[in-house]
């Protein structure tokens, strides 16, 4: 998989990847790294908002069920922040229509249910932050 | 007096003891369990890597799948273990590499020896991992263990049998519902059913037709869940004639899913008062689904209904139906029914 960045002096596009799951939480990380993404990857949702807010990343995939703060939560937060128009992609085993309907009501420019393909996955990454240039 | 005193104080030390008893008991099973944990991470750790390659997609040259191949012993048995966790989490190429491991290391070919074990819970893990594994060859051992004494391991099989999506065992996880005593959960068997393609729509007409109500309604309800439109005449039957109440009313949501303007008719003809209240409802929802224009005079003599749900759901119906639905309630724009359903509407609009 070649990097992401069409410039291959170009720093790196930073992703946050936040799962309390940590096998979903190394196997994003690995994958989006193995594209050529910078990855923080923490494991709730309070830690998620503070690594947004002291560094706001390009893109940012969620877990909807975390402990402290929810996917949902971290992302009504970025939307009311000054970096609103970061591109979130929802990660969740919540399937019914009315859970992905919320993910979309709250703002996620995609939602993807459990269990995932995590090539599907890094194609959704690269379309969104292709959208978002 | 002294004596009553004693019974207090031997009473409270008893109490205070069972107390001091159970809270060492919790204490050490928390133990035992991290230490577990911390066994497990250290034997799993020299396999991490590559299983993340592998989980991740990653390894494009198959050099990782054979690395997690060579593990032996207790190594072997925990990757097992956090194989069948990740088979719930991914799908895709990385999944079936992850099945071949479990292969290799005799995984599969274990859970179909422990499918005879007499520990309940072997039974049940065992068929979650086959359904995990997808093994299509071990559908007529699931398929027998549906009538299995205990529920979790019905419970499991039906799971494997929804993983694996083979609909031949649509009319077997069916008729589980109804097992005298055996019984598999509706919801459980609905679940599993949803996964199993469109070769299914046969067996849910037969299925509308079984002496089982619960069964019935399983049947009556993916029929309109998947949009069976081959099922609508026993829909229709079931609606019109149904002994079981929850049956009828489960009929007319699915007719309201999947049903044609000739529907109208039926579902206005339950909205009646002599008709009971919960299928009245179920009707005036279903018609507000079906949205035919034809209903917009049944559904606007409602609003005045002694019933203010009904009428409520009425007016919801007709706000859903275009300018004719909302023409039909001029002159009901003050009735709390209609405020109340454009209320709602407005919500829904809003968070949508």
């Amino acid at each position: 998989m070649s990097a992401p960045a069409g410039d291959p002096d170009a720093s790196p596009v930073r992703v946050l990847v936040a799962d309390d799951d940590a096998d979903i939480r190394d196997l994003v990380e690995f994958k989006l790294t193995q594209a050529g993404y910078a990855v923080e990857a923490v494991s709730d949702g309070i830690s998620a908002w503070e690594a947004f807010a002291a560094n706001p990343p390009q893109l940012a995939v969620l877990d909807v069920m975390m402990p402290g703060l929810s996917g949902i939560d971290v992302l009504r937060k970025i939307r009311e922040s000054e970096f609103s128009t970061v591109p979130v992609l929802l990660l969740s085993a919540k399937s019914r229509d009315s859970d992905v309907d919320t993910g979309f009501a709250v703002g996620a420019d995609d939602y993807v249910i459990k269990p995932f393909s995590p090539r599907e996955l890094l194609h959704r990454v690269n379309g969104m932050l292709a959208r978002a240039r | 007096m002294i004596i009553g005193g004693a019974l207090l104080v031997g009473a409270t030390v008893v109490i205070l003891g069972g107390c001091l008893l159970l809270i060492l008991a919790v204490v050490a099973v928390r133990a035992r369990r991290h230490s577990r944990t911390q066994r497990d991470e250290m034997l799993l750790s020299p396999l991490r890597r590559p299983l993340i390659t592998v989980a991740s997609g990653e390894d494009d040259d198959g050099a990782a799948a054979e690395q997690l191949t060579w593990a032996a012993g207790v190594s072997r048995a925990v990757l097992d273990r956090n194989i069948v966790e990740l088979l719930t989490k991914i799908r895709g190429v990385p999944a079936e590499q992850l099945v071949h491991v479990l292969e290799v290391h005799g995984a599969v070919d274990a859970a179909v020896a422990e499918m005879s074990s007499r520990s309940a819970v072997k039974r049940a893990r065992a068929a979650q991992l086959l359904g995990l594994a997808r093994a299509g060859q071990t559908v007529p051992l699931l398929i027998d263990a549906l009538g299995d004494e205990a529920v979790e391991v019905r419970n499991s099989a039906a799971y494997a049998l929804g993983l694996i999506g083979d609909p031949a065992a649509a009319g077997p996880v069916l008729a589980a519902i109804g097992a005298p005593d055996r019984g598999l959960p509706a919801a459980t068997a609905a679940e599993a059913l949803q996964s199993m393609g469109v070769g299914i729509s046969e067996v849910l007409r037969d299925g509308m037709a079984d002496p089982n109500a619960r069964t019935r309604m399983v049947a009556a309800h993916l029929s309109g869940e998947r949009s069976f439109t081959r099922g609508l005449p026993e829909l229709r039957g079931l609606l019109d004639a149904d002994p079981d109440l929850t049956v009828r009313e489960t009929s007319a949501s699915a007719i309201g899913r999947l049903g044609r303007r000739e529907d109208v008719g039926i579902l206005v003809r339950h909205t009646v008062p002599s008709e009971p209240l919960e299928l009245r409802r179920a009707c005036v929802i279903a018609l507000g689904d079906l949205g035919e224009a034809e209903a917009i005079p049944a559904l606007a003599v409602l609003l005045d209904d002694s019933d203010p749900r009904l009428a409520e759901l009425a007016a919801t119906a007709l706000l859903s139906m275009g300018p004719g639905g909302r023409d039909a309630l001029a002159g009901h724009e003050n009735d709390p029914a209609v405020r109340s359903a454009r209320l709602l509407a407005s919500l829904q609009k809003a968070s949508a």
